[in-house]
């Protein structure tokens, strides 16, 4: 594994002792992809033959970069010395500097190849993700950087689209966190690439620059279940459906467990029901319309209960989440637009109202002050005016645990929803 | 140019303008040369922009043999349409802890996916996997074969099962990570390969391992058990760097505010006065800070990293049953545990995730999370099945009703009592 | 209590098969019920275990998974097929 720092090596020999089967798989990787290998070996009447199982990721430590390695647990500070260029130096006076690219995540082999190719010309074979979908390239001098950020730059698609834009550091708003959307999902109420794709490019300045009053964290779920996590995000977009499931009588008892389809509703709005069709008695169910939230587990168990619907489905915007436990602790997402309408191919509804929160955030709040302490602060009425968003019912909570969010003071401040302070 | 037919997408064609990376370039590019499951793809999706709907929809019984996760049925509802993706199933792969990659494993991978499914990835899943997009069901035993054969890699995890342990840079590359975040990660993801590959669970279960309370892979908000970096001993003071800031000769918060005129750095208003425990004061250029007071949030820190440290007593808080909204609301984690050391074999902590799950898997109904039966059954009972002390650290405030479910042993002489010996004292 | 693991298996195989027959797909909780003395875990290796033999199948909703009898009830992927017809 190379020239590993004591602590690194510490825990690789560990592992090692553990005997796991794929600590280091370079030898392997040394070898071409053989396309004809898998049909050699695999029985489809002997399902167990020549069969490898659990044998997990291979180990991290042989894909870090040298200088990673060789400092593991000795790093003493970092700088972000330009937006999306950050400096590390270690103990041993070893400097890396990591250069964060965004990606759409949704890439193919070409772009990857790509990455390849950037990766082995500057940063000797090594590159890395992040956990929001950002890439980032190690390299170790000033010369090799300048080169690289170059070279990034000349890189585009040729719709003029950058491939590898740099920024996404410190008090910006960094990649969006997002889902699949009707690119490869079965229950969104929205599509994911399309919109993040919009919403970036409307924000792109911010992406590549640092002037927001803290760092500002866009995420998208293309339905309720939330994949993306974006409930603890400063600005989420959230994909919801408003039409409850149709039934189809005539298919159902052949296509789903009717059993399943029962117990998949979280709020147990789905009984069983009989019905005559051409005379004939058919095992159904029936939806309890008030009842139903929207969330689409139904569909997931049974086919034959869609629920999208391109006139229901839309937008919900909620805001002043956060993970950190820099300076106030990690809170929810909170639902401040209750919908808005799908607008393929660049939902100009949606991009409109982040950049209206974001800009008024950016003028209005104090350094570190994140999007939620901020709404905190000025409390959520005055964040409604200023933003200038119609408060309606809809961000009044009805479900478990609702009288948690209930006002139960006389402390507020007088707004447009009020007898203005003048 | 390959033999392929390219749909018309004139909606998607807007998405290849703006600076933002476009992913219908790219997809298109691919298509092109010889890929018609991205052209179908292109295409099935300007067909979603028109209608405003999905056109997929999911299967079941897809998989590879002895493995009940790892791989997502998807099927297109217009295949006769765009056959080339009427199967177009998803493989979870394994990431490597914390998402390094040396340009040879990604090669192969690439020459892999290129034999064997559509050209597509998603780089990375939300929970942190490889995730290869669009195959045929024939194709899933034979990319698994060459997943585990030719690349040492296996598949992450779906359904009820463990899902893939994820975790942030951490000691690699960050000063500021308490704890071997890869290190825990791959031994977790290696111990339980039999969770994370085949259902053991009510539903899902996920680990995350983040080096310190900024928490940057989101454990406390996304996960069932998180693993967050903490300190039990002093912040490391470097003064001279202090001075260093007050005076300007320092960019505060390592730079991250430098495209915008704030004014002149102030370390009263920026960092003392921010303080959440207001545990810190200046004296004359001397920075103090009371320790014993201090809920290490990291503010101080990262606003001035050169001079500010975690301590070196390091390990971590666990905290348990964070999820997404479905089904009883959005939860975040549960502090349970202050601090827990963390180093090989990882033996305390095992030992710990035994008793949850056996809890959890006899009382848990089904598709119930380990935070929504926390909630049905309530903490104490989690405390008492883990045997763990209750202390102040677990609740933000104590209760407010006076409803506490005594126990008979708890009284004296228990609850055993005589109705006519009670009406000798009191006529009725 | 450990429990003998081929009796374990037999148990929960016959009691899968019987509830086959109107329920096609269950839950590893419901597996519990073949053997109410055996720990979870215990009943998790050993219907993993028939799994492995190809007595026992998986069925994935992507969320969820359960566990089925060869033969019995529709998997959702024949049900697509049949539906397209």
């Amino acid at each position: 594994m190379g020239n590993a720092s004591q602590e690194l090596q510490r825990l690789i020999d560990f592992e090692m002792e553990q005997g796991r089967e794929n600590m280091d798989v370079s030898e392997l990787l040394q070898k071409p992809y053989d396309p004809e290998l898998a049909e050699k070996l695999y029985d489809p009447k002997q399902p167990m033959k020549n069969r490898i199982t659990d044998i997990g990721p291979p180990h991290y430590a042989q894909f870090f970069p040298e200088v990673i390695k060789k400092n593991y647990g000795k790093w003493l500070k970092h700088e972000i010395i330009e937006p999306g260029v950050i400096k590390y130096t270690a103990e041993s006076g070893d400097v890396v500097f990591a250069i964060r690219c965004a990606t759409p995540r949704l890439i193919t082999t070409d772009t990857i190849r790509e990455i390849c190719e950037i990766a082995d010309k500057y940063c000797e074979g090594h590159v890395r993700w992040t956990t929001r979908n950002n890439l980032e390239f190690h390299v170790t001098d000033e010369e090799t950087l300048r080169a690289l950020l170059d070279d990034l730059k000349g890189r585009k698609y040729p719709g003029g689209s950058y491939k590898f834009p740099v920024g996404g550091t410190g008090a910006c708003v960094t990649n969006i966190v997002h889902t699949q959307g009707w690119v490869h999902c079965h229950t969104p109420a929205i599509d994911a690439s399309g919109i993040v794709k919009a919403v970036m490019d409307d924000l792109f300045e911010y992406f590549q620059s640092m002037k927001l009053p803290a760092q500002v964290r866009i995420a998208l779920a293309c339905c309720l279940n939330m994949c993306g996590a974006v409930h603890c995000s400063d600005i989420a977009i959230l994909g919801i459906h408003r039409k409850p499931p149709l039934v189809e009588d005539e298919r159902i008892n052949g296509v789903c467990e009717i059993p399943l389809a029962i117990a998949a509703c979280p709020l147990g709005a789905i009984k069983p029901a009989t019905v005559e069709i051409n005379g004939k008695k058919i095992k159904t169910v029936r939806v309890n319309e008030e009842r139903c939230m929207f969330c689409g587990n139904c569909y997931t168990m049974c086919p034959a209960m869609p629920l999208a619907d391109g006139e229901g489905d839309g937008v919900a915007i909620l805001v002043g989440g956060k993970i950190s436990n820099r300076i106030s602790a990690p809170k929810f997402s909170k639902l401040v637009i209750p919908y808005i309408p799908n607008e393929p191919p660049r939902w100009p509804g949606v991009v409109k109202a982040i950049r209206k929160i974001l800009e008024t955030y950016a003028h209005d709040a104090r350094k570190y002050e994140r999007l939620g302490d901020w709404a905190e602060r000025i409390g959520w009425e005055k964040f409604f005016e200023k933003c200038e968003i119609p408060f309606t019912e809809k961000s009044i909570d009805d479900y478990r645990l609702a009288y948690d969010t209930y006002h139960t003071s006389t402390h507020f401040k007088w707004t447009i929803h009020t007898k203005k302070f003048e | 140019m390959a033999d392929v037919k390219k749909h018309d997408t004139p909606m998607l064609e807007e998405l290849k303008k703006g600076p933002f990376p476009s992913f219908v370039d790219d997809i298109e590019a691919k298509g092109l040369k010889g890929k018609q499951e991205c052209l179908d793809l292109l295409g099935q999706l300007e067909l979603s922009y028109k209608h405003k709907e999905t056109h997929w929809k999911h299967g079941g019984i897809v998989g590879v043999f002895g493995y009940g996760g790892g791989v997502i049925g998807r099927y297109s509802d217009v295949p006769d349409m765009f056959p080339s993706i009427a199967h177009f199933h998803t493989l979870r792969v394994n990431q490597p802890a914390s998402k390094f990659y040396t340009t040879a494993f990604l090669r192969k991978l690439c020459d892999l996916w290129d034999n064997r499914g559509s050209g597509m990835t998603n780089f990375h899943g939300s929970t942190g996997d490889m995730v290869l997009l669009g195959t045929k069901t024939d194709q899933l035993e034979p990319t698994f074969y060459d997943l585990t054969h030719q690349m040492g890699a296996d598949l992450g995890g779906s359904g009820s099962n463990l899902r893939t342990p994820s975790c942030c840079v951490g000691k690699a590359r960050c000063e500021w990570s308490c704890l071997d975040t890869q290190a825990i990660c791959y031994h977790l993801t290696q111990e339980y390969q039999d969770e994370l590959h085949r259902p053991a669970f009510p539903y899902k279960f996920k680990f995350k391992i983040s080096g310190c309370p900024n928490d940057c892979v989101a454990a406390i908000a996304r996960c069932d058990c998180s693993i967050i970096g903490t300190w039990r001993d002093r912040i490391r003071i470097d003064q001279k760097a202090v001075r260093a800031y007050i005076h300007g000769e320092l960019k505060p918060n390592a730079g991250a505010h430098a495209d915008r005129n704030w004014g002149k750095f102030d370390i009263q208003k920026e960092v003392i006065d921010l303080c959440p425990a207001q545990c810190m004061w200046l004296e004359g250029e001397t920075l103090h800070i009371d320790d014993s007071e201090c809920v290490r949030c990291m503010h101080c820190i990262n606003v001035m990293p050169e001079a500010l440290r975690p301590g070196v007593d390091t390990g971590a808080t666990i905290l348990v049953g964070a999820k997404a909204p479905i089904l009883e609301g959005a939860q975040l984690s549960t502090l349970v545990i202050p601090f827990m050391k963390m180093e090989p074999p990882y033996d305390e902590f095992k030992d710990f995730v035994d008793k949850v799950w056996e809890w959890w898997m006899e009382e848990g109904k089904n598709r119930e999370r380990l935070g929504e039966l926390i909630q049905r059954k309530s903490l104490q009972e989690f405390l008492r099945v883990t045997e763990l002390k209750p202390i102040p650290q677990m609740v933000k405030e104590p209760r407010s009703n006076p409803y506490v479910f005594w126990s008979a042993d708890e009284v004296p002489g228990g609850w055993d009592r005589d109705i006519k010996e009670f009406r000798k004292r009191h006529a009725a | 209590m450990a429990v003998n693991k081929e009796e374990l298996k037999q148990k929960i195989l016959e009691y899968a098969t019987k509830k086959a027959k109107h329920k096609s797909k269950m839950y590893i909780k419901d597996l519990y019920k073949a053997d109410p003395s055996a720990k979870p875990r215990e009943i998790k290796n050993a219907a993993n275990e028939l799994v492995r033999e190809g007595k026992l199948e998986f069925f994935s909703s992507g969320s969820t998974v359960m566990y089925g009898v060869p033969g019995y009830g529709k998997g959702v992927e024949e049900a697509f097929e049949e539906g397209e017809e």
